[in-house]
């Protein structure tokens, strides 16, 4: 189990390398120079060349890969253009705004998806199935900013709609954020019970004399939720990197928000450190369902 | 004679997408096993042993249906009872042992804690007793190491032992009526041999009465006394075993019998019955062996025969029986 464990977060290094190279590469051809953006183009030559020089602009790209890479490591994510702050220091106050609203946002998907899933599979093709069912559906297919805007018409006066002051701030961009999420795990759910529901050893269970209802809890549950737990912990990742728009939408100063400034301001290193920081949540979130998934599957656990 | 289960007249169907009228996969079969016997339900593959099980134990498939008759247990006719009722006997006094052991265990439950369930669902055993219990039983139909497998999970199993431990759930609480069906075709020929001898001896411990399912007749020459020869959803015929193997009456059996297992390769399934199974859309409207049957003559494929008594309960469905020993004179 620690073998398989250590094993998988080793493969994850040379995964975080490559990222962080691709990243570093797309946004390092993309035109702008740094010091003509930080300067509005005032400056005399030689000037720009000594800045050009104390920033390591004219080092080959390999060599500042390198640099960028051990200076991250050591947590040094560069210094923002615009800002003139640590690029860490930023994203480290951004962050806990994001995390806030993607794990309330994770909870809110498992709290509504997973009942409503369950539901749904027993009572296959009833009404409650097709509302729910139909619910989902709305939840996964309609753009994130138009739910957004009907939610804010629609509770505007009952709950804020801009802002995190309070924590009631976070309800409304929870549920804009979480109902896709919800929509996906209920759909999940539903289908795996319903194929579960089908297999040889739920009749088995059935024909020791074991009701319905412990057919299901004790039989077909864990079975039907291990590729779901699975989905549930890559979600948050992407939860994470998903809130871009929502913490737009509602004014949440989160690090999606700080990347769209670092867009609008052209601002590389603050907009390479979120973008890189994102990543890592997503592949880091991609190690945990694995071994989530290690530790309740006993068919791999053995291995 | 004392039945423990009475088949009368069963007719099952299911429903398919895109049909309107479903597709009888048993029609009509009366099949009796009396109390601590063994009676065999022989025929190719698709001809309705498992549903006919499955009907009579309400467990078939959510498109399947009983539309008619009665499969009385212990006075109760188990086609009326309610799932609730009917839950109190399955796992008690009917056990099963399903076809495929590889598909039939809970991939992620301990096969130890699988068999203990029933005891402590029928007879509220907690949870050391049950174990000690389960191991038993365990060691007896020959799993070694008992105590070490209860907490294995199916996967780190063989086909063999997975089997056993099938039959040790099938065994646990010496139900009255076993119903197994090819609890023995994963497994080799040792090991088919050791298994069925098991079945035998937790027979006669606990007067078990058992219904074979099997292609087999390897199987059923082995452990049954009675034996059910299906075909297309229908009894073909009936028969005690030696009466069965000196001289069985239908063309279909007797076809059945040139493919002994002693005399094709292992694994394989041949028949030296020409065609294939009709379909169940496409029943012939005679006898629905006819189309394969090389004596059938122009009133098979019109009329179709009863079930005849040729004598002390050996019973046929043709209109032309006849018995091994008049092979050779044609
Ligand atoms: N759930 C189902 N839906 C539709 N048809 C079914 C279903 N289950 C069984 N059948 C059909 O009923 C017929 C009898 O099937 P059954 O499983 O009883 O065969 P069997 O005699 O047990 O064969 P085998 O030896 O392969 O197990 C077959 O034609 C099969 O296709
Ligand atoms: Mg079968």
């Amino acid at each position: 189990m620690a073998k398989y464990i250590t094993k998988r977060i080793l493969v994850t290094i040379p995964v975080l390398l490559g990222m962080i190279l691709l990243i570093f590469f797309m946004l390092n051809v993309v035109p702008g120079d740094p010091v003509t953006v930080m300067m509005k183009e005032h400056l005399k030559e030689d000037v720009v060349a000594n800045l050009r020089r104390s920033m390591h602009l004219d080092d080959p790209f390999f060599i500042r890969y390198l640099r960028y890479v051990w200076d991250a490591i050591r947590g040094d994510l560069g210094v923002s253009w615009k800002l003139s702050r640590p690029v860490t220091g930023l994203i480290a106050t951004a962050f806990p705004y994001t995390l806030k609203l993607a794990l309330s946002a994770a909870l809110f998907s498992w709290i509504m998806g997973i009942p409503v899933g369950i539901v749904s599979a027993v009572r296959k093709n009833s009404l409650i199935d097709h509302l729910s069912m139909g619910l989902s559906l709305f939840g996964v297919s309609m753009p994130v900013f138009w739910v957004a805007l009907i939610l804010q018409n629609t509770f505007k006066g009952t709950l804020p709609v801009s802002g995190v002051q309070t924590w009631k701030g976070y309800i409304l961009p929870t549920i804009v954020l979480g109902w896709s999420s919800a929509g996906r795990i209920a759909r999940l759910t539903r289908s795996n019970l319903l194929e579960v529901l089908r297999e040889d050893y739920i009749r088995t269970a059935r024909s020791k004399g074991l009701s319905r209802l412990k057919v299901i809890t004790r039989h077909a549950l864990k079975n039907a939720l291990i590729p779901v737990i699975t989905v549930m912990a890559i979600q948050i990742s992407s939860l994470l990197s998903g809130a871009v728009i929502t913490e737009s939408v509602f004014s949440i100063p989160g690090v999606g928000s700080l990347a769209v400034s670092a867009i609008k301001n052209r601002d590389m290193p603050l907009l390479q450190g979120t973008v890189i920081f994102t990543a890592v949540l997503i592949i880091a979130g991609n190690l945990v369902a694995d071994v989530l998934y290690s530790i309740i599957d006993p068919r791999i656990r053995v291995e | 004679m004392d039945n423990i289960l009475e088949i009368k007249n069963l007719i099952t169907s299911f429903a398919s997408d895109g049909r309107k009228e479903r597709a009888i996969a048993v029609n009509g079969v009366d099949l009796a096993i009396p109390r601590g016997k063994t009676v065999g339900l022989v025929g190719e593959s698709g001809c309705g042993k498992s549903v006919t099980s499955l009907s009579v134990t309400g467990l078939l498939a959510e498109n399947g249906r009983v539309e008619s008759g009665e499969a009385l247990f212990q006075g109760r006719d188990l086609l009326r009872l309610s799932e609730k009722e009917l839950r109190a006997i399955r796992g008690n006094d009917i056990s099963m042992i399903f076809q495929e052991p590889m598909t039939s265990l809970n991939p992620v439950i301990p096969v130890g804690v699988q068999v203990a369930e029933a005891a402590r669902l029928h007879e509220g055993l907690d949870k050391a007793t049950a174990k000690a219990r389960t191991v038993e039983i365990m060691r007896k139909v020959g799993i070694p190491e008992p105590e070490r497998r209860y907490g294995q999970y199916p996967h780190q199993l063989s086909g063999g032992l997975r089997q056993r431990v099938m039959i040790a759930m099938g065994m646990l609480l010496k139900p009255d009526l076993l119903i197994a069906d090819e609890p023995t075709t994963a497994l080799d020929v040792s090991i088919e041999a050791q298994i069925l001898r098991l079945m035998r001896d937790l027979q006669r411990e606990n007067g078990t009465a058992i219904l074979m399912i099997t292609h087999n007749l390897g199987v059923v020459a082995e452990i049954c006394d009675e034996v059910y020869v299906m075909y297309a959803g229908e009894v073909v015929e009936r028969a005690d075993v030696f009466t069965l193997f000196k001289s069985c009456a239908h063309p279909y059996t007797r076809g059945l019998m040139g493919a002994l297992p002693r005399m094709t390769p292992k694994g394989q399934r041949l028949y030296n019955i020409r065609g294939t199974v009709p379909n169940l859309w496409a029943m012939p409207v005679g006898c629905r062996f006819a189309p394969r049957c090389e004596f059938a003559a122009e009133r098979c494929h019109g009329e179709k025969p009863p079930l005849l008594d040729l004598g002390g309960g050996h019973l046929c469905r043709c209109f032309a029986p006849r018995g091994l020993e008049d092979e050779h004179h044609g």
